[in-house]
């Protein structure tokens, strides 16, 4: 058999041509085979965006302008969902919506799971006056708690990623100490204050981790459960229990405001503050540690402040 | 004239008996089937549980203990990392937990907040005695009826024989010495007490009962299989499969 030259060109030509395609796919399957780990809620997309670094997507499951509280889930988040290797849930009341998802789906046996609380040393809901003890969900808001989650989140990401596993753990170290100096820089800010005069009550319970973190004690929550408005009889004993007891801070919540503040306000003559849910606003990597930064820094003037009246 | 009597209501009694028994049994049945609101993990008589029975400063410095856990084998990595040979490998002194600001040992506001407890490390290997525990004793709160903490880092491998090999103890007294043994039996015989969590994991089990959306191991192929840098290699060499029976086992060993 004879071969022209142009059939030997064609051939060479093919033959790279073939290299340069396999070559063009190997590299494409290699970014294909990255991580696509969704989130539910705020903190948790800056806690695996830090983890994760540039080895990871970082997936939001809904709209950011969306309030997780009450949420609906619509049709876009089954499809968001449905491109996710995996989710990291607080899975412990906060996000019921993302299990409908879930099934809505077709995704529970296919999805894979973590748990960001399944290590936490969860507490009560402070200041129930029926005392009961229900679980707090909210532990994100928070340091040593937001950190136990991101120590969690990295083990198990590094679990199903075994090839960045030790990367993974690294930078929760790194992020853990970042969220520790919060901490420091807030004890810096009430340097010298006396702490004995401040006493605080809380529209809802989702400050109680990061208060009893630093030592601070709750007296009254408004709301008798999040999300539920308390009856005009709760309403009354609470105002009475926040006289009695000499309470002069109120924290509110900045993003969700109730008019029901207002009324504790003028009633009892507290002193109102906003503290951040961290649950509004664009996903960014440094939300959590900006907005724990600046729940912190109110904190701060709360204490300062109150340590200043009489 | 003919008399016509009413039909009997014994069939219809009993039909409704039945419908009623039909529809109690089948929400009893939905009830198991979503779980149980009543969930909880057994408390022993020498455990204590730091969500029912710990409140305040106690329960936060337990949660932060808790939390130092999983960072006490980080930070004898890093302090044992460049040990020259035949350095002794040694556990984090509280000097260290100063420098990572690690609560509850920091002294900050928030410490004095939580009763300046006074830490004191025993550390065995340094010692050249006692049997395979390393302990962190917190005690002499200053708040109104504060108890005292020990954190026990048991070594299985020179003999310690509780499965667990950090555990968290409490004792209801203010002051307490540093137990001459980290065993559990001497500590409980002492009026020690185990700090169990209730953790996000059992507040999982309580909200979906054994109907919870488990976690799925299987991935697409490929993924998590593409090697690391070579600078994430070699560290991971030195750190893959590590838990903390590894850890301290390989002081011990050292």
């Amino acid at each position: 058999m004879r071969f022209s030259t142009r059939t030997f060109l064609f051939a060479v030509v093919a033959v790279v041509a073939g290299a340069a395609a396999l070559l063009g796919s190997g590299a494409h399957a290699a970014e294909a085979k990255r991580l696509k780990v969704g989130i539910t809620l705020h903190p948790y997309y800056s806690f695996v965006a830090h983890i994760v670094g540039d080895r990871a997507d970082v997936v939001p499951l809904i709209d950011a302008d969306a309030n997780p509280h009450g949420y609906a889930p619509q049709p876009k988040d089954m499809i968001r969902m449905m491109s996710m290797d995996v989710l990291v849930v607080n899975g412990i009341g906060h996000d019921t919506w993302a299990f409908e998802i879930l099934d809505a789906a077709g995704m529970r046996d296919k999805l894979h799971l973590i748990y960001a609380n399944d290590g936490v040393s969860l507490i009560p809901i402070a200041g129930d006056p029926s005392g009961e003890k229900v679980v707090n969900p909210h532990t994100f808001i928070s340091t040593t708690a937001a950190i136990q989650q991101v120590y969690t989140i990295a083990r198990k990401l590094g679990e199903l990623d075994t090839a960045n596993a030790t990367y993974f753990r690294d930078n929760a170290r790194r992020y853990a100490l970042e969220i520790r100096r919060l901490r420091a820089e807030f004890d810096a800010q009430i340097a010298g204050a006396d702490l004995t005069k401040f006493r605080c009550a809380t529209m809802h319970s989702g400050y109680d981790y990061i208060l009893q973190e630093l030592g601070l004690q709750v007296t009254a929550v408004i709301e008798p459960r999040h999300g539920v408005e308390p009856t005009a009889r709760q309403l009354a004993d609470t105002i009475d229990r926040i006289k009695a007891a000499n309470v002069n801070v109120l924290f509110a919540e900045k993003y969700f405001a109730s008019k029901l503040s207002d009324t504790i306000k003028d009633a009892t003559g507290v002193k109102m503050y906003s503290i951040s849910h961290i649950s509004a606003g664009e996903y960014t990597p440094d939300k959590f540690v900006e907005e724990m930064r600046e729940n912190l820094k109110t904190l701060a003037t709360a204490i300062i402040e109150s340590s200043k009246g009489a | 004239m003919q008399l016509v009597r009413p039909a009997g209501t014994r069939y219809e009694g009993l039909a409704l008996v039945a419908a009623t028994l039909a529809v109690v049994g089948a929400l009893f049945l939905y009830v198991l089937a979503q779980g149980s609101e009543g969930f909880k993990e057994p408390i022993y008589d020498w455990q204590v549980s730091a969500f029912e029975t710990l409140t305040g400063a106690d329960q936060a410095i337990y949660n932060s203990l808790y939390t130092v856990k999983d960072e006490i084998p980080y930070i004898y990595d890093d302090i044992n990392m460049f040990n020259e040979p035949g350095v002794k490998f040694r556990w984090p002194n509280l000097d260290d937990f100063q420098d990572w600001l690690l609560p509850p040992f920091y002294k900050d506001t928030s410490y004095e907040q939580q009763g300046s407890l006074t830490w004191t490390l025993f550390e065995p290997l340094a010692e050249g005695e006692m049997q395979g525990s390393t302990m962190y004793l917190g005690t002499d709160g200053k708040l109104p009826g504060q108890g005292s903490f020990l954190l026990v880092i048991g070594h299985v491998h020179a003999g310690f024989t509780n499965t667990n090999a950090i555990v968290i103890w409490w004792n209801a007294k203010n002051h307490e010495e540093m137990p001459q043994s980290g065993f559990r039996d001497g500590l409980i015989l002492q009026g020690w007490r185990e700090v169990v969590p209730y953790s996000g994991a059992q507040e999982v089990k309580r909200i979906f009962g054994n109907n919870a959306p488990p976690a799925v191991p299987a991935l697409p192929d490929g993924i998590g299989t593409e090697p690391a840098p070579a600078s994430d290699r070699e560290s991971q060499s030195q750190s893959e499969g590590e838990d903390i029976e590894s850890v301290i086992e390989g002081a011990l060993e050292k």
